[in-house]
C-alpha cells in the first residue's frame, strides 16, 4: 500500500508553479530564492510544526535528458516540490502545519497554480491532497513512535551516554546516587522537557528545557 | 515536438540579445579583483537586482518587470580564479573544464597567441600572474548614463570595503596605459553609429539562433543550421539545439554538454571569452592599396575577398561583383529609408516586409553552388569562421546534416570597437573588443581559433592562416610571411590570384575566459550558498 508504513505516512506533493514572472524574475526563481531563505534545523518554520519527521521542499525545473536516443521532453511547468515523512495521518498533519506554519506556506505556494484560492486549513489540506502524488515503495527509516517520544528518546539516549561517561568508575553507592539524579533531571516519562529540540542537529544547542 | 522553454529572466541580457541592435553603442568593460571572500560576495549580491536578463524587451514594456529597453546594461562574469576567490566550493571549481580552470593565457599556444599577440604585450591589466577575477561590462545609449551607472558600481565596490578592487591598466589613446576601464564605442559616421569596424567592414552580421532564444522566428535564416533545402529559403534552416550556447539543454550532439555541478550553477548560464584585439590599420590599408592595384577587381574587391564580404556587408556568395553589391546597398538603404517615409499603417507594414526580404539576403546562403570558391575564396574570413555545409565539399549527405561539423562550432560574438583609427596608424589604441559565447570554450572557440583562423587542413588549403586574424609571422628581412589563394571562376581563363607577404593585420592585446552565470546562480555565488553533493 502506498504511502504508508506502519503509523509512519509518506508525502509527496508536486505543486505546478506559474510561469508568470514577477519584476523580471520568474515565479520559479524567487520560490528558489525564498527556499534559500527559510531558516534551518531547530529555526526552521516546519520544527514547529507537529509530528515532522523529516521534510523537504524544492523546485522541480523539469525532467532530466538523458541523452540520444532518449526523447528530449519538457514539463509544461515548474514544480514546487513537498516531501514529507511525518507520523499519523496526512489531514490532521495538514491542519497542523496549517496552523503552526501559515505564514510560510503563503510565501512558499504564494505563485503555485490554484494556491490564490486557499485561504483556511482545510483549502490547504484539500490542495495539497489534489497535488499529491503516491509514495511507493515507501519505506519510514525511524522508530513508529509520534515525533514527541522519539524526540525525548534521543535526549534521554544522548544524556544516558553522557552519564555513563561523566560516572565511570565511581563506586556503587556514588553511582545510585547520581543516577537517582539523572533519572530526576531527564524525566524520562514527561515528553515536554526536557527533551530533544524538533529540528537541530548540533548536540550542542539541542538540549530544551533541562535544569542544569 | 513543442518548442524549449527557456526561462529567458533567469538568463543574463547579452546572451541573447546583441545590445548593438537595441540602440546601446557605448560599452565599458570594469575589471575587479577579490580580495576578501564574504564582503566581495555581497558587493555580487548588491550588484544582482542591476544585472540585465534576457527577457524580451518590447515597445511600451515597463522597466519594473524588465520589459522596457533600459538606457543602460549590465552584465557580470567571473574567471575561475574569481570563482575560486568567491568561495565556489572546490568540487564545483574541479567540475569545470580544464581550458576555463587554465585560463587564456596559459592557453596562448593553442591561440596562436605569439609574437606582438604574446601576453608579455598585454595592456598592464590583463599582464598580471593571475587573470582578473569579475568582469562588468555595462552598454549605455549615451556617454551620461554609461558614466552613471560606472558610479553606481564603484559605490558599491566602495560598499565592499575592500571585499573587490577595481583593476586599473587598460591601455587608451596617448600612450596611456593606466586607465580603470576599458572603454569600447560604435564607430560613428556623420554622427550616427555603425556596425563598421576599423578596417571597415560591416561587423556582426550573422549570429547563431538557437531554440527558445525567443528571438524573432526568421532570424532562423543565416542564424540556424542548414538543411537540405535551399539555403535562400526559409525551409533551408532549422534552429540549433539550446544546448550550444545554454548550459543545461540538449546540444548538437544530442546529449546535455558537460557542465559544472551542481546543475544550478551551471543550468541557464554559459561561458564567454573576452578578447581586446588590436587592428593594424596603416598596414591593412596598405596592403588592400597596393596589392589591390594589381588584383583584376582592383582593391575593394580584394578586401572582400578577405573577408568574404564587401565591406557593406553584402556576401560574396551572393553578390560576387562591386557593381552588384553597391546596387543591394542603395536597395537596401532605399527600403529602410521607406519604412520612416511611409504614410500610412498598411504602407509600412509592407515596407517592413521588403526590408527584411533584403535582410535576408545578407545572411541566406551556403557554399554549395561555389565549391571552389570563385565567388567566396574558401579561405575567406567569413567561410573560415562559419563554414555552413561547406565541410561537405558538395558530397550531400556526407554527413547525417550538411553543417554537422560547423554547428557544433558556431559561436555568439558580441563586443563593440574600441579606440579612434582615423589617424591610419598602426600605433595607437583602436580594435575591437571582442566576446565569443558558447557552452564550450575548447569545441567552440579554440577549435575556430587554432584550426579554421590560424590553419586551414580542413578547408584543404595546408596551413595557410585567414587573411584578416590570423597569426601570420615574418619572414628573414621582416616582412609579413601570410599567404592567400583566391580562386578564379573556373569557366573563366584567368589564373587564380595569390596574395603572399601578407602581414599580421590583427593582434591581441589581453583577455581571458569567463563564465557567465544564471541570475540563480548569481545569486547563489553571492550567498555562498552552493552545494556540489
Amino acid at each position: 500500500m502506498p504511502n504508508k508504513n506502519g503509523n509512519a505516512y509518506g508525502l509527496t506533493t508536486l505543486c505546478p508553479l506559474s510561469n508568470d514572472s514577477q519584476r523580471d524574475e520568474s515565479s520559479a526563481a524567487i520560490i528558489r530564492s525564498r527556499l534559500r531563505a527559510l531558516d534551518v534545523d531547530e529555526n526552521s518554520p516546519m520544527a514547529k510544526v507537529p509530528n515532522t519527521y523529516m521534510c523537504r521542499l524544492f523546485v522541480l525545473d523539469d525532467v532530466f535528458y538523458e541523452g540520444h536516443p532518449a526523447h528530449s521532453e519538457q514539463l509544461k511547468s515548474k514544480y514546487l516540490v513537498f516531501v514529507a515523512d511525518i507520523h499519523g495521518e496526512l489531514r490532521p498533519f495538514l491542519q497542523g502545519m496549517w496552523q503552526h506554519a501559515q505564514s510560510m506556506i503563503e510565501q512558499i505556494w504564494e505563485y503555485c497554480i490554484g494556491f490564490k484560492q486557499v485561504h483556511s486549513g482545510s483549502d490547504f489540506v484539500n490542495y495539497i491532497e489534489k497535488c499529491q502524488v503516491p509514495t511507493t515503495f515507501y519505506f519510514n527509516g525511524s522508530t513508529d513512535e509520534p515525533l514527541a517520544e522519539q524526540l525525548k528518546a534521543l535526549y534521554v539516549k544522548q544524556e544516558l551516554s553522557k552519564f555513563a561517561y561523566a560516572n565511570q568508575g565511581q563506586d556503587a553507592a556514588a553511582l545510585q546516587r547520581a543516577f537517582k539524579e539523572f533519572m530526576v533531571r531527564v524525566a524520562p516519562t514527561n515528553l515536554a522537557a526536557p527533551t530533544w529540540r524538533a529540528g537541530a542537529s548540533d548536540p550542542a544547542r539541542a538540549t530544551t528545557g533541562a535544569r542544569s | 515536438m513543442s518548442t524549449t522553454l527557456v526561462d529567458l529572466h533567469d538568463v543574463q541580457g547579452n546572451i541573447i540579445k546583441a545590445y548593438g541592435r537595441y540602440g546601446f553603442p557605448l560599452g565599458r568593460y570594469i575589471l575587479f579583483g577579490v580580495t576578501q571572500r564574504e564582503r566581495a560576495r555581497a558587493f555580487v549580491s548588491a550588484l544582482t537586482p542591476s544585472i540585465t536578463t534576457s527577457a524580451p524587451w518590447r515597445n511600451g514594456g515597463s522597466l519594473a518587470d524588465g520589459s522596457a529597453i533600459p538606457d543602460v546594461t549590465t552584465n557580470i562574469a567571473f574567471t575561475y580564479h574569481g570563482l575560486r576567490d568567491l568561495g565556489v566550493p572546490r568540487a564545483s571549481l574541479q567540475s569545470f573544464p580544464d581550458e576555463f580552470a587554465m585560463g587564456m593565457r596559459a592557453r596562448r599556444d593553442i591561440l596562436g597567441d605569439d609574437g606582438a599577440s604574446a601576453p608579455e604585450h598585454w595592456d598592464p591589466v590583463w599582464k598580471a600572474d593571475e587573470p582578473p577575477h569579475v568582469l562588468i561590462w555595462i552598454n549605455g545609449r549615451d556617454a551620461a548614463c554609461l558614466e552613471r551607472r560606472y558610479r553606481e558600481i564603484l559605490a558599491l565596490a566602495a560598499e565592499s570595503q575592500g571585499g573587490v578592487q577595481l583593476l586599473v591598466g587598460h591601455r587608451g589613446s596617448g600612450g596611456k596605459d593606466d586607465l580603470p576601464y576599458q572603454e569600447a564605442s560604435a564607430i560613428y559616421a556623420n554622427g550616427e553609429p555603425t556596425s563598421k569596424e576599423h578596417f571597415g567592414y560591416t561587423d556582426g552580421i550573422s549570429n547563431p539562433y538557437f531554440k527558445g532564444s525567443g528571438e524573432h522566428e526568421s532570424n532562423v535564416v543565416g542564424g540556424g543550421k542548414v538543411t537540405l533545402l535551399p539555403a535562400d529559403t526559409r525551409a533551408g534552416w532549422e534552429p540549433l539545439e539550446t544546448g550550444e550556447f545554454l548550459l543545461g539543454y540538449k546540444d548538437e550532439a544530442l546529449e546535455c554538454p558537460e557542465a559544472p555541478i551542481p546543475k544550478l550553477l551551471s543550468h541557464n548560464g554559459t561561458f564567454l571569452v573576452y578578447r581586446k584585439l588590436h587592428e593594424n590599420v596603416r598596414s591593412f590599408d596598405d596592403y588592400i592599396a597596393h596589392v589591390g592595384r594589381e588584383y583584376p577587381g582592383g582593391p575593394e574587391a580584394l578586401a572582400a575577398k578577405f573577408a568574404g564580404r564587401w565591406r557593406n556587408g553584402a556576401p560574396l556568395a551572393k553578390f560576387p561583383t562591386e557593381r552588384e553589391a553597391n546596387e543591394f546597398a542603395v536597395g537596401w538603404a532605399d527600403a529602410k529609408a521607406a519604412i520612416t517615409r511611409a504614410k500610412s499603417r498598411s504602407e509600412r507594414e509592407a515596407a517592413k516586409r521588403h526590408f527584411a526580404e533584403l535582410n535576408m539576403q545578407f545572411v541566406a546562403f551556403d557554399y554549395n553552388r561555389d565549391l571552389e570558391g570563385a565567388r567566396c575564396p574558401v579561405g575567406a574570413h567569413a567561410r573560415r569562421a562559419n563554414p555552413r555545409s561547406g565541410l561537405e565539399f558538395g558530397q550531400t549527405l556526407a554527413f547525417e546534416t550538411p553543417g554537422a561539423i560547423s554547428n557544433r562550432r558556431r559561436i555568439i560574438r558580441r563586443g563593440l570597437p574600441y579606440g579612434d583609427s582615423s589617424q591610419r596608424a598602426d600605433s595607437g589604441d583602436h580594435g575591437i573588443i571582442f566576446m565569443a559565447l558558447g557552452a564550450s570554450i575548447r569545441r567552440q572557440f579554440e577549435f575556430i581559433q587554432q584550426q579554421w583562423m590560424n590553419y586551414a587542413n580542413d578547408f584543404k588549403l595546408g596551413n595557410d592562416k585567414d587573411p584578416l586574424v590570423g597569426n601570420h609571422g615574418q619572414n628573414e628581412s621582416g616582412a609579413g610571411d601570410g599567404r592567400m589563394a583566391i580562386a578564379s571562376d573556373p569557366s573563366d581563363s584567368r589564373p587564380p590570384f595569390f596574395c603572399s607577404k601578407l602581414p599580421r593585420f590583427v593582434e591581441t592585446r589581453g583577455g581571458a575566459y569567463f563564465f557567465i552565470p544564471s541570475l540563480t546562480a548569481l545569486r547563489m555565488i553571492g550567498e555562498g550558498n552552493i552545494d556540489p553533493t
